[in-house]
């Protein structure tokens, strides 16, 4: 058993497939990704949620990371997009990727009030693109240089985005293994009558039984999806159901471009075959497409392999271990979000807050609220109210701009409430810990009230 | 194959073991049979009995008023003063059941800024005045028009009538003085005119077809202005003047309507209106919404906290008398408390509310939290 399954992983890592399905993935990622560039700065996105808001929530330990001044982000943008265009025909393709990474993990990392699962699937592919020859075929760069086209590869660098994929959807379907989603079909239960008024549909979606079965089927299908596509068997059919359960949670839920990019990207699953079926295709589009090319084989130096394979190992080891590291911190994870993000947890709460900030003046101790619009725009406001480490965040930086005005060690506070999935609001943080002397870290942070079922 | 998806089950049955268990309060008590709630109905009936009603009424009041100011204009009398001045309040006592549609035809014109941005800018009118000139569209404008400039301009803080018409007659900036009055009334006119049309025409049938709950649709904008132009409420009517937001400092003269002192019927007035877009009157409103999505809070429906929370608001407001500016003088404990009970319907209606129902609140794309 052991040696079989040795010699399995050795065929999954090092035997020579077809670059084809690399080469669509490419196209698809850096196409999707082109628009879904293009989409957020026509929204005027750039501007609401990073130019105009005075402050930003940092992520922790990148707190020197800053909106830069004037127009640099737009440019840097307007990079993402050309760098995008650049992937898709594989023009320059290294340079290309690992631009596109840089510059769209840092535009993620100067605030985490955008924190969507999908932008981190979006880093996290491209980061993985980095390491492979996607560009040895189809491509500009081997247009420009011939001698680059090679046209089987080694299978890691193709399964590497299947264990990605798989790993995604399997621990999103383990986030939905609980009372919430399971029993008492929460948020679903509020979110699908929301689209009442859809066309045919919208009657049924006020059902309470309609909300239990788009609960369990998406359970269901997060958990063993990935598993059905890796089997050549079912792969078709996984795929019609990709398209039914990304379609229409995209057209129920406000989730932006996250169904497309995961019908495009999941194509990788498809065997080679269907691979060059779709680059010929492309081909017919392209009046100067290069004719056949021989075979020829991808070949890395032994220490570059070595290095990255070390660089994959080390990736897949985190990406195993951050869904798992809630289980650190006591309390309830969906009240807590202690170890919340960077997990896969998608669609699973409804949660809304109201927070007031009050700062005092232990000198003559005199009290004011804060005008939180002041400093946020709505959307962090929304964010921050039910996320502690944001609450900390934005008390430090009160306690900071008060200090400015003259007032010393001012003692911030908040009166703060949450409702979790219909549980009805109640208060979230001790009202009585003056924030600015709590410290940021990993650990518990104790002054976040314990979710209760009966109290206020 | 089949190996591996057994090992995924055996994961994931190991794995709701470890993942916490433990229900988010609805989940037992909740018997929910299906909240069919025809959101539809409620648009027709919010549209029809009250916002076209309030806006009915709010631009036949700017007619009125404007008419009185032609009035005034051209026969300077104290009797004409004292109908202007009268025409003025029923004007904004009417504005406090229009103030909370700034959405559509309304936003548009930024009704809501035009009509009522207070506290003035003294400086800012008199420098008008003395100008002669005045122009609507400046920003500098915005605290030197609508209905606050015209409570500077007809009202004597000392109640002295005689005192206000000796600047409209005497005064050397008088012939000023009038103009400017009349172009602030022709705005309000103009304005009112403009949505009341469009909401005749052709808004109401965009309104009543925008039938979703994104941030873009007619539930969305009621919900996202009745949270907002509560805490306009809240905030500017009550605990800024009360200090709430500077320290304990009290700023009385920041009350709306400070010279007319009419502020606190003026906020009682906005409160009910509030409360009556929330009831939808006396068809399908909010409260038939929280209903039928079995929204709960403490136990109990969510619907008869914020009926408990609207009553106790409104009585806690009603222990205060006009002018409530003095009343902030002598009495802040008491404007406070009332601002107190206000905070507490402030989370019932921007969170519970809009939470129970999925309400978008933003713009931006969300991975559902």
């Amino acid at each position: 058993m052991p040696d079989t399954l040795t010699a399995r992983i050795n065929t999954l890592i090092k035997a020579p497939v077809h670059i084809a399905p690399l080469a669509v993935l490419r196209i698809a990622f850096g196409s999707i990704m082109l628009v879904s560039t293009l989409r957020f700065i026509l929204k005027g996105w750039i501007y609401a949620f990073y130019l105009k808001p005075p402050f930003h929530f940092t992520f922790y330990g990148f707190d020197w990371m800053k909106v830069p001044p004037g127009n640099t982000l737009y440019v840097l943008f307007g990079l993402l997009v050309i760098t995008a265009i650049m992937v898709t025909v594989g023009l320059f393709y290294r340079a290309a990727i690992i631009t596109f990474f840089v510059c769209f993990t840092y535009v993620e990392l100067l605030d985490k009030t955008t924190y969507l699962n999908h932008y981190y699937f979006i880093s996290v592919m491209a980061f993985l693109m980095i390491w492979v020859p996607a560009h040895r075929y189809f491509s500009v760069d081997v247009w420009r240089k011939p001698k680059l086209a090679v046209t089987s590869i080694p299978g890691w660098t193709i399964n590497i985005f299947k264990l990605q994929l798989v790993l995604v959807y399997f621990f999103a379907g383990l986030s939905k293994l609980n009372y919430d989603w399971l029993i008492a079909a929460m948020p679903l239960k509020i979110w699908l009558p929301a689209n009442s008024n859809m066309p045919v549909i919208g009657g049924l979606l006020t059902q309470v039984w309609v909300a239990y079965i788009f609960s369990w089927f998406g359970a269901i299908f997060d958990l063993f999806i990935g598993f059905l596509l890796l089997s050549n068997r079912y792969r078709r059919w996984a795929y019609v159901l990709v398209l039914i359960f990304h379609l229409s949670t995209g057209l129920f839920f406000k989730i932006g471009m996250f169904p497309y990019i995961m019908i495009l990207v999941t194509l990788i699953f498809f065997s080679e075959k269907t691979h060059i079926r779709i680059i010929n295709f492309l081909k017919l589009l392209l009046p100067r497409a290069n004719s056949t090319i021989p075979n020829k084989a991808y070949h890395l130096p032994v220490f570059k392999t070595q290095f990255i394979y070390g660089i994959l190992i080390l990736h897949f080891i985190i990406q195993l271990i951050m869904p798992f590291r809630f289980l650190m911190y006591p309390g309830k994870l969906y009240w807590t979000e202690e170890g919340y993000r960077f997990s896969w947890r998608v669609m699973l709460m409804e949660k809304g807050g109201t927070i007031f900030f009050h700062v005092k003046d232990p000198a003559s101790g005199t009290k004011t609220e804060v005008i939180n619009s002041q400093y946020l725009n709505t959307f962090q406001e929304n964010q921050m109210a039910t996320q502690p480490d944001m609450i900390l965040q934005y008390a430090h930086f009160l306690a900071a701009e008060y200090q400015k005005k003259g007032i010393k060690n001012p003692i911030v506070t908040t009166d703060s409430y949450v409702t979790l999935n219909g549980s009805g609001s109640r208060l979230y943080i001790d009202s009585t810990v003056n924030l600015a002397t709590q410290q940021e870290g990993f650990g518990h942070k104790k002054w976040i009230r314990p979710f209760s079922t009966t109290s206020k | 194959m089949k190996k591996i998806i057994c090992l995924a089950l055996t994961a994931a049955v190991s794995l709701i073991l470890i993942q916490s268990c433990s229900k988010s309060g609805a989940g037992d008590n909740n018997n929910n049979t299906g909240s069919s709630f025809d959101r539809k109905a409620m648009l027709t009936n919010i549209s029809t009995n009250i916002i076209i009603p309030a806006y009915t009424s709010y631009q036949a009041a700017a007619v009125s008023l404007d008419a009185a100011v032609v009035t005034f204009n051209t026969t300077p009398t104290l009797a004409n003063l004292t109908a202007l001045q009268n025409a003025f309040t029923a004007t904004y006592k009417q504005w406090q059941s229009t103030s909370v549609y700034d959405f559509g035809p309304a936003a548009d014109v930024n009704l809501r800024v035009n009509t009522n941005t207070y506290p003035v800018d003294v400086n800012q009118i008199n420098a008008n005045v003395s100008l002669g000139t005045y122009n609507p569209q400046l920003l500098s404008n915005l605290a030197a028009k609508g209905l606050p400039a015209l409570d500077y301009l007809l009202f004597n803080l000392g109640g002295d009538n005689a005192a206000v018409l000796a600047l409209f007659t005497t005064d050397s900036k008088a012939a000023n003085r009038k103009t400017y009055l009349a172009a602030l009334s022709a705005e309000l006119k103009t304005n009112a005119t403009t949505v009341l049309n469009a909401w005749s025409g052709s808004y109401k049938t965009t309104f009543l077809n925008a039938t979703g709950t994104d941030a873009s649709s007619s539930t969305g904008y009621l919900v996202n202005q009745l949270v907002y132009d509560y805490e306009v409420l809240k905030n500017f009517e009550v605990g800024i003047p009360a200090g709430s937001q500077s320290m304990g400092v009290t700023y009385p003269t920041k009350v709306q309507a400070y010279y007319s002192k009419i502020s606190l019927q003026l906020t009682l007035l906005h409160l009910q209106a509030i409360q009556n877009l929330y009831l939808g009157a006396n068809g399908s409103g909010f409260d038939d919404y929280l209903v039928a999505a079995n929204a709960k809070y403490n136990g109990g429906s969510l619907n008869d906290a914020i009926k408990a929370q609207f009553t106790t608001a409104a009585a806690k407001l009603q222990t205060l008398t006009d002018p409530l500016s003095a009343n902030i003088t002598n009495n802040p404990t008491a404007v406070m408390a009332a601002y107190t009970e206000l905070q507490k319907l402030t989370v019932l209606l921007k969170t519970d509310m809009t939470s129970s129902l999925g309400i978008a609140i933003t713009f931006g794309d969300n991975d559902g939290d």
